[in-house]
């Protein structure tokens, strides 16, 4: 990671990377917020099933959710033993974070193979295409998250975080606990209000 | 300077003649804006408007060389008010009345359309003037003169600033309720006009097809690229579309409205016999107005406004060629053979035929049939490959031979199994294409 | 992995063609620009002659349907996103870090990342020549013309790819303006005293990080409709076109901005430098602009009156339409305010932000006029709506970066274009833009559809279409002569590092700029800083003759030059060219981009030896 420029002035006083961090998370609301509008624009549109409330299961997917959640927990860990200089404890959370996320991807990866199996795919209906490309999109940040902390990790075993590059934690956790965000967006929508719906008539409109 | 200037200002007089009230209240509509700008820049000698010269400039130092300024600048000023009103006048001219020009509307949805341009385009004429003869006024009267100190160093003026805002935001709502109202209005026919006379229109890659659901004692009728409609009588119509977007424009009766696929776009419109000065029947003219592809340019149609009594006899009248001859009997037989895949000449197409034609087309493949004209009344129509060419037997002739030479891109030559040859032309003999004709335009 | 990225030593040389690919430096980057979406104007402005060249007679048979509808597809696509947003790119560049006192953008090599993303982006969708395969289905591209039945070759593949990759590039461009403005003024530089240019700089790159995600996705779903079998947009299976139109145009509408927004920044500093007097209320562009930018993703159904949303959906569009003309108005008042009591000088960026105002008031007039539905219904997908674009992106957008590249051109290169060129320059263009825009309004008010290959003689079209082909021969002459003056300046001798006595910081310092930019960073007085500074000065008797004192560059820590930029944005373009051939070559490029990444973060900004 740079750290070159860390120290120099800036006008508000916050870093650059972390304002960057913030801007592109900005941007990438936009980008959930259409492939979201794009789901709810053809929820029940689909002409031929399955629907929904055939496939989808949500005690699975409930606890894939509260996975996901707890490796934010893992992530605020890992930040506060980064301040706290503690390097086998930074390492220790960032894997656990980054596990966490793993099996989250893994539960994704076995949903989609049961799906696919039950005759849900993109090409199938309305509803296969709008869920496997938000749910395949999110699944590809929660997989660049982890990259991205198994990155960290290495750097942390190095022993190159600290204090003095907590920054190099923070924005990978502001990453991190925007996609879980993102992820308690699509699992309302998908599964809690959307989970039910069935037939090619829209429920309650 | 002097003479040649007094010149030019007399050859303006005289036109000053000609023009008439409304250049005497431009001018003091932009008066009143450069006086509203110079109150707002402070009092200062410099900043008055030409032609309100007074004796302040003249007590200036300076007053020879300003004077003469701006006196050059007053008429340069004029100069472009007369060159804008020419460039109106031109306008006006590049307005035409042709075929497809709106600017000679037939019918109370176009004119009221056009009402609303007209009004806006007084608005926009009069704005035009006014801002971009403040600008040019702006530039002449303060460019730079040799050893001039530096201007006053102004930033702004918060009430001209508000006051600037509140006139364009009053102006532009007013047009745009003018608008929102005239939305409604037209959405449907007035209360108490006649019966309206329904249409149901499909767009197909490159051509439209209408269909009368009731063209009159519940007679079915389905044609290609030529309306028929019944004057003084508002005709309602559901759009849609086969295949990609196209978009459905009769500018003498109304602006355009989107064809969609599986969305059903309705409109209305009428021809009004009091806005028609020609005798019915009269041919107006349509044009797909979406980007649908390679012919989208040669997706035409013509619209025949006519006598209701014309109308009814002509619906009365629709249905499959009697075929007498021995030379349309001959024609039924290759036209049986070779084109009733996609068109059919038995009167309203069967929808579960027209259907699967749909389906096999959107499919792709390369020997699927395509939705294609029906060609019951092809006989009676006065244009060929939608409304490019007149319907004429040496046309009609040249089209069965080979397709493309009239339309470029049409999927009849790329599709029709008679067009698989090598030359791309007809596989059927000329006695067979001959005989055709005679069965289509029904000739004895 | 962190073996295979320290093997390649670090770029050590600014000379030559690997100091220009390696170079983090915002000013090559800006010239890099520059000179990349100038080639592409050029590309374009051929296909405009052949749509031009067709058009000039009734029936004319010059080209295939199929090569015409692929002509303006692709002059409208290069011209939006390769020409006009990169020219603005290229001017944000050169000039924010300077206007603001940094001595380069917050991310040097994030921003040479763009820049090669949008010239791997650029060659990608020209590709599509090579092989024959081009776009046809319009700048919009609207469903379902797009989809696989309708378009069977690769054309519009190569176009929602490319427009991916170009994405990227906009949207990292973006970022990094936005954190530059935000975070690297000088000390004194409050937002309130920014320049004009910088704030619409500002608010551009805003609406580009929040509009490129919802193209993005439309474009996610059009490709994933023609290669993986999905059916958004296929009606048949239960699809909605009608969908890809708004997210075209929620897009859309603010892509309008974002492309005239950064030509009105630069008219804004061009009108106060040649009138001797500061911009007339300052805060009132500034808000205007920012009523604008939020106002502009309000209004955009009125690209789709003619669809069928219905009264009450276009009575909503009509009104917020019609209000957004208010802001727009507020600025035309105030530039003219600013020229107001001024002393005007006619210098060639001074004609050509005059010609912008005056031109951009007849786009703007032309534009009210389609808020208004009913009369927008005839109107509509006619000629007169290219001629209203033409007069905003031509008349506004490129006269106001030919503005600029005239006014910054000696702080670039040092050296000033010939004005005398530079005002036949200025006088072929205008009068060829007019001549060639001002009868669209003609044909379309009096029908002539757009996108039509061919027309007939009957409706009366040919003569006005003959005056619009003539004016593209002078707009030609207009461009040739342009490049002829920046062709000749090279023999010209060194002007002064303030040859027009402006205000901007950027003008305080020698031309060309050092890599540095300012051996001391400036603390700002005030709006128009450099005109107080020469103020004072002259006040206290010792009136400022040259530039800032330079200094040795090795005593100043700068960001050295990298590969990974480059290398990276191989990974991205591979990426985007094995989704057009094969899958494979797409692995590779995602291995290439991810080496570059992890190369990229072990890379410090600045060589701890490297003191550039």
């Amino acid at each position: 990671m740079a750290h070159a420029i860390e120290h120099e002035y800036t006008t508000t006083g916050l870093n650059h990377r972390k304002m960057l961090m913030w801007v592109f998370l900005g941007s990438d609301c936009l980008f959930f917020g259409s492939l979201i509008a794009t789901y709810m624009v053809y929820r029940g549109q689909s002409l031929v099933g399955p629907y929904p409330v055939d496939i989808i299961n949500v005690p699975v997917t409930t606890i894939s959710t509260f996975v996901l959640l707890l490796s934010s927990f893992a992530m605020v860990q890992a930040l506060a033993a980064t301040h706290a200089d503690n390097r086998r404890a930074i390492v220790g959370w960032l894997l656990a974070t980054a596990f966490l996320g793993a099996i989250f991807i893994g539960f994704q990866i076995v949903e989609f193979n049961t799906f696919k199996n039950e005759g849900l795919t993109l090409g199938g209906n309305l509803f296969g295409a709008t869920f496997f490309t938000l749910t395949g999109f999110h699944g590809a940040h929660v997989t660049l998250g982890i990259i991205w902390l198994v990155a960290l990790a290495i750097l942390g075993k190095k022993g190159r975080l600290g204090p003095n590059t907590a920054l190099d934690v923070e924005l990978c956790g502001l990453y991190w606990h925007f996609v879980d965000i993102v992820w308690i967006v699509i699992f309302t929508l998908l599964y809690l209000i959307g989970g039910f719906d069935a037939g090619p008539a829209p429920l309650g409109g | 300077m002097s003479p040649e200037i007094s010149e030019n200002s007399h050859t303006l007089r005289s036109n000053d003649d000609y023009s008439t009230v409304k250049m005497a209240s431009l001018e003091r509509l932009a008066e009143s804006v450069v006086d509203e700008l110079n109150k707002a820049q402070g009092e200062s000698q410099m900043g008055l408007l030409p032609f309100r010269r007074t004796g302040n400039v003249s007590e200036q130092s300076v007053s020879n060389t300003t004077k003469s300024i701006g006196r050059r600048s007053s008429l340069k000023n004029r100069s472009v008010i007369f060159g804008l009103l020419a460039a109106l006048f031109l306008f006006a001219v590049g307005c035409s009345k042709d075929g497809m020009s709106p600017f000679d509307p037939m019918g109370p949805v176009a004119a009221k359309q056009l009402d609303l341009f007209n009004v806006l385009m007084w608005v926009m004429v009069i704005v035009f003037v006014l801002v971009e003869g403040v600008l040019l006024y702006a530039i002449i009267r303060y460019r730079k003169r040799p050893g001039q100190a530096k201007p006053p160093q102004t930033h702004g003026n918060t009430s001209l600033e508000i006051t600037l805002t509140i006139i364009p935001t009053i102006l532009v709502l007013g047009l745009a309720i003018w608008s929102v109202f005239t939305l409604f209005d037209l959405q449907d026919p007035p209360e108490g006009s006649p019966e309206a006379l329904h249409v149901n229109v499909t767009g197909h890659q490159w051509w439209f097809e209408f269909e009368y659901p009731d063209a009159g004692n519940g007679k079915k009728i389905i044609t290609a690229n030529e309306l028929r409609i019944p004057v003084d009588r508002p005709i309602t119509l559901s759009l849609e579309s086969d295949d990609v977007i196209h978009s459905f424009w009769v500018p003498k009766l109304a602006g355009k409205l989107d064809m969609i696929p599986t969305h059903t776009n309705e409109m209305w419109f009428q021809a009004d016999s009091d806005k028609i000065n020609d005798d019915l029947p009269v041919t107006l003219y349509g044009q797909c107005a979406e980007l649908c592809g390679l012919s989208h340019a040669l997706m035409k149609f013509q619209v025949t406004v006519m006598d209701q009594a014309d109308f009814d006899s002509w619906a009365a009248a629709y249905g499959p060629p009697p075929t007498i001859s021995a030379r349309a009997k001959a024609g039924q037989a290759v036209f049986a053979a070779n084109c009733t895949l996609c068109h059919t000449i038995d009167g309203p197409d069967d929808p579960v035929l027209s259907a699967s034609r749909l389906t096999g087309f959107l499919t792709g493949g390369d020997i699927t049939p395509v939705p294609a004209p029906n060609l019951t009344d092809l006989r009676t129509r006065h244009t060929l490959a939608a409304g490019l060419v007149d319907l004429s037997e040496t046309n009609l002739l040249s089209w069965l031979h080979d397709p493309s030479e009239i339309k470029a891109n049409n999927y009849m030559s790329q599709r029709a199994v008679m067009y698989k040859t090598e030359t791309g032309t007809s596989n059927l003999t000329n006695e067979e294409i001959d005989a055709l004709i005679g069965y289509l335009l029904d000739l004895q | 992995m962190a073996a295979i990225t320290s093997v390649i030593p670090r770029p050590t040389s600014y000379e030559g063609l690997w100091g220009w690919m390696t170079t983090v430096d915002h000013k090559r980057i800006a010239v890099l620009y520059g000179v990349t979406a100038f080639i592409f104007l050029l590309i374009a402005g051929l296909e405009a002659g052949v749509i031009r060249m067709q058009l000039a007679s009734a029936d004319s048979t010059l080209v295939s349907p199929g090569r015409f509808n692929q002509m303006f597809t692709m002059h409208a696509t290069t011209m939006v996103f390769m020409v006009i947003m990169p020219l603005s790119v290229s001017f944000f560049n050169f000039v924010i870090p300077l206007a603001i006192g940094a001595r380069d953008v917050a991310f040097p090599r994030l921003n040479a990342l763009s820049y090669w993303i949008f010239l791997f982006g650029g060659i990608l969708l020209h590709m599509s020549f090579v092989v024959d395969q081009v776009p046809d289905a319009g700048w919009f591209s609207y469903a379902n013309l797009t989809e696989k039945p309708f378009s069977v070759d690769r054309g519009l593949d190569f176009w929602s790819i490319s427009l991916l990759v170009l994405g990227t590039s906009s949207v990292a461009g973006g970022l990094n303006f936005i954190v530059t403005i935000i975070n690297m003024r000088a000390p004194g530089m409050s937002m309130m005293r920014m320049p004009v240019f910088v704030w619409m700089t500002l608010i551009t790159s805003i609406l580009l990080v929040l509009a490129f995600p919802v193209i993005t996705v439309g474009l996610i779903e059009l490709t994933m409709d023609r290669n993986f079998g999905t059916h958004f947009f296929i009606p048949a299976q239960g699809g909605d076109p009608i969908l890809w139109q708004h997210l075209f145009w929620v897009f859309g509408h603010p892509e309008v901005y974002i492309l005239i927004l950064p030509a009105m920044g630069i008219v804004s500093e061009i009108l106060p430098t040649f009138s001797r007097k500061p911009l007339f209320g300052y805060p009132f562009v500034i808000f205007s602009g920012i009523v604008i930018a939020i106002m502009g993703w309000a209004v955009w159904s009125h690209h789709m009156f003619t669809v069928g949303l219905g009264p009450v959906a276009n009575s909503v569009f009509t009104i917020t339409t019609m209000l957004i003309a208010v802001p727009t108005g507020v600025k035309i008042f105030n530039w003219i305010g600013t020229l107001w009591r001024g002393a005007l000088e006619f210098t060639t960026p001074m004609m050509f932000a005059l010609g912008f105002v005056a031109l951009f008031i007849i786009g703007g007039l032309s534009g009210v006029s389609h808020a208004v539905s009913p009369s927008d219904f005839q109107q509509q997908d006619t000629y007169y709506i290219v001629a209203h674009i033409h007069y905003v992106l031509f008349g506004g957008s490129m006269f106001g970066i030919f503005a600029g590249t005239y006014y910054w051109f000696p702080k670039i290169t040092g050296k000033m274009l010939n004005e005398t060129l530079g005002k036949i320059n200025f006088w072929l263009l205008f009068i060829g833009m007019n001549l060639t825009f001002f009868p669209m309004h003609f044909l379309g008010l009096n029908g002539m559809p757009r996108r039509i290959y061919t027309y007939t003689a009957e409706f009366g079209w040919e003569y006005l279409n003959q005056i619009a082909s003539f004016g593209y021969l002078v707009l030609l002459i207009g461009i040739l002569v342009f490049m002829y003056n920046v062709w000749q300046s090279r023999n010209s001798r060194h002007v002064g590092h303030d040859p027009w006595d402006a205000p901007g910081i950027e003008w305080s310092i020698a031309s060309p700029p050092p890599p540095y930019n300012f051996a001391e960073i400036p603390q700002v007085l005030g709006r128009d800083h450099y005109w107080i500074v020469k103020e004072n000065a002259e006040a206290a008797g010792t009136p400022i003759t040259g530039p800032e004192p330079t200094v040795d560059p090795k005593s100043i820590h700068m960001p050295s030059p990298s590969y990974w930029p480059l290398f990276t944005a191989v990974g991205v373009a591979l990426i985007g060219g094995g989704l057009l051939s094969h899958f494979a070559l797409s692995f590779v490029g995602g291995a290439i981009a991810f080496v570059g990444v992890i190369g990229w973060s072990n890379e410090p900004a600045a060589a701890p030896n490297d003191h550039h």
